[in-house]
């Protein structure tokens, strides 16, 4: 019953798609109205940051991934959600959301914080902290982001990106969850003292100031635009469904706590809004820039162009 | 044949020129767009000659190695160590250093003397790429980042993973 990484892998490869597989002239992007534009380039300059974000979650994952092929697979993933960034970055330029040069927008300042965050810890965190973490972003992600995109914009070009998209995040889901169960099954000595791990307090606060505000401005922002909130609660239940078919998983302490804190963030009425969340976003809005220094030169990896010569 | 060097992307579907094997020696690469496919411990034996006349040369790296600059008489278990210090010291930009970083529990090779290979990624026109190739293309190669990158020659390391069973000799470990 143990899962196959090596055909994944295989799979992955074989599924490889490219930019430059599309038409980006293609007719559609008139769908796209002012009225329209407007309100999609806030959300569409986030959805860039977070796969470019997820993509520098990967690479930190590469480094603890048990096996050669599991650290394969993740630099594919990393990879791959480059790709994501590029492709959503090459839909905004055919959207005429950017500049001239298609300079990339700027990200806010919760993404800022996430970016610091894993360019000083990322490669620190534990396999069971980041492999719990990052399927619940990609479960968000798939499960009501880009759920809504599709149902606001019919441009027949950015249904065919999404449906590349859409398989390669099937398979990220995939493994995620399949790594869990290789981890849940692993000792249980292993899982506390990485669960220990975890409790550093640099990890908890590093967490508490970047992620929770983070989802909750993310969150605020698509409820403002519209996204019924019953997508967002589905996306978390997801989360907790695939998690539960498993054997193992459930042994994992850090998927338990994710887990209650995703159910918190769906539920409007829960103190967790009150209390944490809402006070960390206003808190963070105020936090400048400039104190958090220079990125990595991964943030400027970012392109639209499909060719490069 | 492990899982992480099974491919089936092919060079023939590569128009443009295909150096294999001992090819690239001694050769003038002036005006041309080059790609280098290599793991590490063969693109430091390349690039350096390369980038000398290429117009610019595209690094492929597909799987980092440790690199000391110097013969020194260490015992084995200072060997890493030593190209730790060796990376830290020649290369100052934390992100390219990581992407040159091998991953210490899957690469057991041991350090490969060169003194060359960080100083010719930094000269201008050379640019190191870690994203995987999936393909040959007509005009170059195209990597899982999305993007296609064209060039005007493709040199293709013995050990790379591209490379065909009749022209691969393994760099010794
Ligand atoms: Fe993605
Ligand atoms: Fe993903």
């Amino acid at each position: 019953m143990s899962f196959d990484f090596d055909a994944m892998l295989q799979t992955i490869k074989d599924k490889q798609w490219s930019l430059a597989d599309i038409d980006w002239d293609a007719p559609g992007a008139e769908t796209v109205t002012d009225e329209l534009r407007a309100k999609m380039k806030p959300f569409m300059a986030d959805l860039v940051w977070i796969e470019h974000v997820g993509a520098r979650g990967f690479a930190s994952l590469a480094t603890k991934a048990p096996t050669p092929t599991i650290r394969r697979i993740y630099e594919y993933f990393h990879a791959e959600e480059q790709k994501h960034a590029n492709a959503e970055l090459a839909l905004m330029k055919r959207w005429g959301m950017l500049d001239e040069d298609g300079t990339p927008p700027e990200p806010n300042i919760n993404v800022k914080l996430a970016i610091k965050v894993l360019d000083e810890y990322g490669d620190g965190l534990p396999l069971t902290g980041l492999a719990t973490l990052i399927p619940l972003l990609e479960c968000a992600l798939d499960g009501a982001l880009v759920k809504f995109l599709l149902d606001e914009v019919s441009d027949p070009v950015c249904h065919q990106v999404f449906r590349h998209i859409n398989s390669d995040e099937a398979r990220h889901i995939t493994v995620d969850f399949q790594v869990l169960e290789l981890i849940g099954a692993g000792p249980l000595h292993k899982l506390v003292i990485e669960s220990v791990a975890l409790l550093k307090p640099q990890v908890v606060l590093g967490l508490i100031v970047v992620f929770v505000p983070l989802i909750n401005k993310m969150r605020d922002n698509i409820v403002a635009m519209g996204l019924p909130e019953q997508k967002l609660y589905n996306a978390v239940k997801r989360f907790a469904t695939i998690g539960s078919r498993g054997d193992f998983t459930q042994r994992i302490p850090a998927y338990h706590v994710l887990r209650a804190q995703a159910a918190m963030v769906v539920d409007r009425t829960s103190p967790y809004h009150r209390l944490l969340a809402d006070p960390m976003v206003r808190l963070t809005s105020l936090v400048p820039a400039r104190l958090l220094g220079k990125p990595q030169a991964w943030v400027d990896e970012l392109t639209h162009e499909p060719i490069a010569s | 044949m492990s899982a992480v060097t099974s491919t089936t992307a092919s060079a023939a579907d590569y128009d443009g020129l295909l150096l294999q094997g001992g090819q690239w020696r001694g050769r003038s690469f002036t005006g041309l767009r080059v790609a280098v496919l290599a793991p590490g411990r063969e693109a430091a034996l390349i690039v350096p000659d390369v980038v000398r006349t290429a117009r610019s040369v595209k690094v492929f790296q597909e799987e980092p190695d440790w690199l000391v600059a110097w013969h020194l008489p260490l015992p084995r278990l200072l060997a890493r160590p030593a190209a730790r210090l060796s990376l830290r010291w020649s290369v100052p930009d934390p992100w390219t250093r990581r992407r040159l970083t091998p991953d210490g529990r899957f690469n057991t090779r041991r350090p490969r003397v060169d003194g060359r290979y960080y100083a010719a990624l930094r000269q201008p026109g050379c640019t190191l790429i870690t994203w995987p190739v999936y393909a040959f293309v007509p005009d170059g190669v195209r990597s899982a980042e999305g993007i296609e990158h064209r060039v005007d020659c493709i040199v293709l390391g013995t050990s790379s993973v591209f490379a065909t069973a009749s022209s691969r000799e393994d760099v010794p470990a």
